[in-house]
């Protein structure tokens, strides 16, 4: 738990440019949600952090504004090696791969009019559409015995994807309520 | 070319977004697109749709991605960078200082609730991101059909999400969509 955090000190230090090297591995691998590829990295290959140390950190991220793998990369960075270690990993998991990313992506959507392009584009999104509301399901599974979950769960789609409300509006005004509902008995919800 | 007001209001929006996207930055597609293409008109709902599709063909950090295609699309490379920084730069900040605080506090009452009450409105707000982008840019039913079948092979099935990405792009690319 959070001794597990103190645990890491008896072990070699991680390396800075292991850390830049592990999370551009990870942006670069990372088609189909780079999360895989950060446990994969993270846990499997390297043997940074356990499974359990794993799923904690992204419980914690998950929750975190911003993309969630750049969460992960700057906390598993920054647990390591501290602040230097966050820009380390950061730089590893962005520099390159936006580079990267952004010269193919520019010169693909140059070529978005013609014919074959606009038609691979709009089955790649609607299968990645597909892919978003399964994700999203899946996450949702855990607390299909919550009905006040399913409530709020069913509140913020509705006031963002069918009334279209601003997103400040649906978080500010369901993330207050929803804390104040949720009780912390039984198991931790991931 | 857009004035530059427009560049700076899309950024100040994309910042704002990305510090309340609780959850992940899909939950702030829909705010966005109606932002960037129903309310402003700087890019057309088919433009929006295809960054989206161009990120998930392509490696690296989709989501920064998509933002910087967005600013490319309205001022250039300048607007494009800075969608980047925008993105990523203060959440960063944020979970860099809130982890320790998280850390410290883990197996609370107040974070069980916390962790609770947030994690059911970030999950419908991922899900209202994956609608609204399966409706974009003029969907048909074909096009609703392998967003259907997608999500039902993601359920049930242990399949690696890429082929499923690139089975709809050579249905695309047949012209079947």
């Amino acid at each position: 738990m959070s001794s597990a955090l103190n645990e890491v000190e008896t072990r070699p230090p991680v390396m800075l440019g292991a850390l830049f090297l592990a999370f551009l591995k990870t942006s670069m691998y990372g088609f189909g949600g780079p999360i895989v590829w950060v446990r994969r990295i993270v846990v499997d290959e390297r043997r940074w952090l356990s499974d359990r140390d794993f799923a904690d950190l992204l419980s914690f991220c998950q929750f975190m504004p911003g993309p969630n793998v750049v969460s992960i990369t700057v906390c598993i960075g920054a647990k390591f090696r501290g602040p230097v270690g966050a820009l380390a990993a950061l730089a590893g998991f962005i520099v390159i791969p936006w580079a990267v990313g952004f010269g193919l992506g520019a010169l693909l959507l140059s070529y978005a009019q013609t014919p074959l392009l606009q038609g691979i584009l709009r089955g790649v999104a609607a299968a990645a559409a597909g892919l978003l509301i399964a994700t999203g399901i899946r996450l949702l599974l855990p607390h299909r015995h919550r009905p006040t979950a399913l409530a709020f769960a069913a509140f913020a789609f509705v006031g963002l994807a069918i009334v279209k409300l601003p997103l400040l509006i649906v978080v500010l005004g369901l993330v207050p309520l929803s804390i104040a509902l949720a009780r912390p008995d039984g198991t931790p919800a991931r | 070319m857009n004035p530059p007001g427009a560049s700076v209001s899309l950024i100040g929006h994309i910042a704002l977004l990305a510090i309340i996207s609780f959850g992940g930055v899909p939950g702030v597609l829909p705010d966005l697109r109606d932002f960037v293409v129903t309310a402003n008109g700087w890019l057309t709902d088919r433009d929006f749709a295809n960054c989206f599709a161009i990120v998930q063909a392509i490696p690296g950090p989709n989501m920064i991605l998509m933002m910087s295609f967005i600013g490319w699309k309205l001022g250039g490379l300048p607007v494009a960078i800075a969608s980047a920084l925008v993105t990523f730069g203060p959440p960063c900040a944020l979970s860099y200082t809130a982890f320790h605080f998280w850390d410290r506090f883990r197996e609370t009452a107040w974070q069980q609730r916390v962790r609770r009450g947030l994690a059911p409105v970030t999950i419908g707000l991922v899900i209202a991101g994956g609608y609204v982008m399966a409706r974009a840019g003029d969907a048909g039913w074909a096009s609703l059909a392998v967003t259907a079948a997608a999500i039902g092979l993601m359920l049930m099935t242990r399949i690696n999400p890429l082929w499923l990405v690139a089975a709809g792009g050579a249905l695309g690319g047949l012209g079947m969509l």
